[in-house]
């Protein structure tokens, strides 16, 4: 071993092109020369690709089947949050879509209030049947009826 | 036939859930595996595949397919990784990176080699060793666990490395180096040919990537 082997040995895991072309020329001429240095790369040889598939082989071990189910749990609730998000940064459609049950409300009381302008109910009427003698008060709130006995000989 | 992943990626974006499945459950064991080299503990890499594929489903409608759909999942996985063991500090940086004579000084260099043979697939002693490569990189400091994960399952090259771990090619080289030794020591161990398989590692060297 050489002082020089300090220089070279961090090269051994170059891959193809890595190197400059002077880097690796002078590799090349050091290799040939350095019986260390020729075992540390043909170790490095010899080992490569065990990270990786080691790694893999651990991971096979392992029953990752519900990670896919945690993942879609988690993007769905994220799903629902990204909504709201978005309906926070569209402030207009927001207020719209918040606006639109009462727009609705307000139609149907003014399609169905334009109805009840033409027969409008007002004052008492007493109607009287099989005894009884319902009474229809009109108000504020609309009809509302009253059910009481109806008098004798009515 | 199966379906492409920039296909999947337009269905998900689209809002189909069931594209997004179907990627994750193709990448989820390297996911899974790049994040257990890294954080070296199953829980914590089972949260970092979690956590990274949340967030690529998070970031779908930016990617713009400049990168495969695996190189992105993966990067973003390295990411979170990373970051769980940043806290792994020590005192001594250049313990980790520079190389001196004494890190030369390996009696045993050229032994794995000869004993792991010339047909390396069809060596029981590599299937042995493949066994415990969960156990060694365990063994080693973050940083070096790191690089040899984005080197070895990544494929990452030295500038890639430079660029991900922001630190100059010249450290890339000489960490992995490192980093390289200590694993052959470890397997030479394992394999009983000699090495650090099991002994003590010095304290001083955990520390962040």
């Amino acid at each position: 071993m050489s002082r020089e082997c300090l220089g070279f040995a961090p090269m051994l895991s170059a891959r193809p092109g890595e190197l400059g072309a002077a880097d690796e020329e002078a590799l090349r001429r050091h290799l040939a020369g350095c019986d260390a240095c020729q075992a540390r790369l043909a170790d490095g040889a010899a080992a490569a690709g065990l990270v990786a598939e080691g790694l893999l082989a651990a991971a096979a071990r392992v029953d990752l089947a519900p990670l896919a189910d945690e993942v879609m749990a988690r993007v769905g609730r994220r799903g629902l949050a990204g909504a709201l998000r978005w309906l926070a940064r569209h402030r207009a459609v927001a207020a719209a879509t918040a606006l639109a049950p009462a727009a609705l409300a307000l139609g149907l009381v003014l399609y169905f209030g334009g109805e009840a302008d033409v027969a409008p109910l007002a004052g008492e009427v007493e109607v009287v049947a099989e005894g009884f003698a319902p009474v229809v008060l009109t108000g504020e709130e609309g009809p509302v009826v009253l059910l009481g006995e109806a008098a004798e000989g009515s | 036939m199966e379906a492409d992943d920039l296909s999947l990626v337009a269905r998900a974006r689209a809002g189909e859930g069931e594209a997004f499945r179907v990627l994750v459950v193709r990448y989820q064991r390297k996911v899974y595996a790049v994040a257990l080299g890294i954080v070296k503990d199953r829980d914590q890499a089972w949260d970092v595949a979690q956590e990274a594929f949340v967030r690529v489903h998070r970031g779908l409608d930016g990617f713009k397919g400049e990168s495969s759909f695996s190189t992105w999942v993966l990067r973003i996985a390295t990411h979170i990784a990373i970051d769980q063991v940043r806290h792994e500090r020590a005192s001594r940086r250049e313990s980790v990176d520079e190389v001196r004579e004494s890190d030369l000084g390996g009696a045993g260099d050229g032994i794995l080699a000869t004993s792991l043979g010339a047909d390396p697939h069809a060596n029981a002693l590599r299937r042995e060793l493949l066994g415990k490569i969960e156990e060694a990189l365990a063994a080693l400091p973050a940083q070096h666990r790191t690089i040899l994960v984005l080197r070895e399952l990544e494929g990452l090259s030295y500038e890639e490395l430079a660029v991900r771990l922001e630190i100059p090619k010249g450290t890339v080289m000489s960490r992995l180096f490192h980093a390289r030794k200590k694993m052959q020591a470890l397997l030479r161990g394992y394999a009983g040919l000699g090495g650090d398989a099991g002994g003590p590692k010095d304290p001083q060297e955990e520390e962040g990537p």
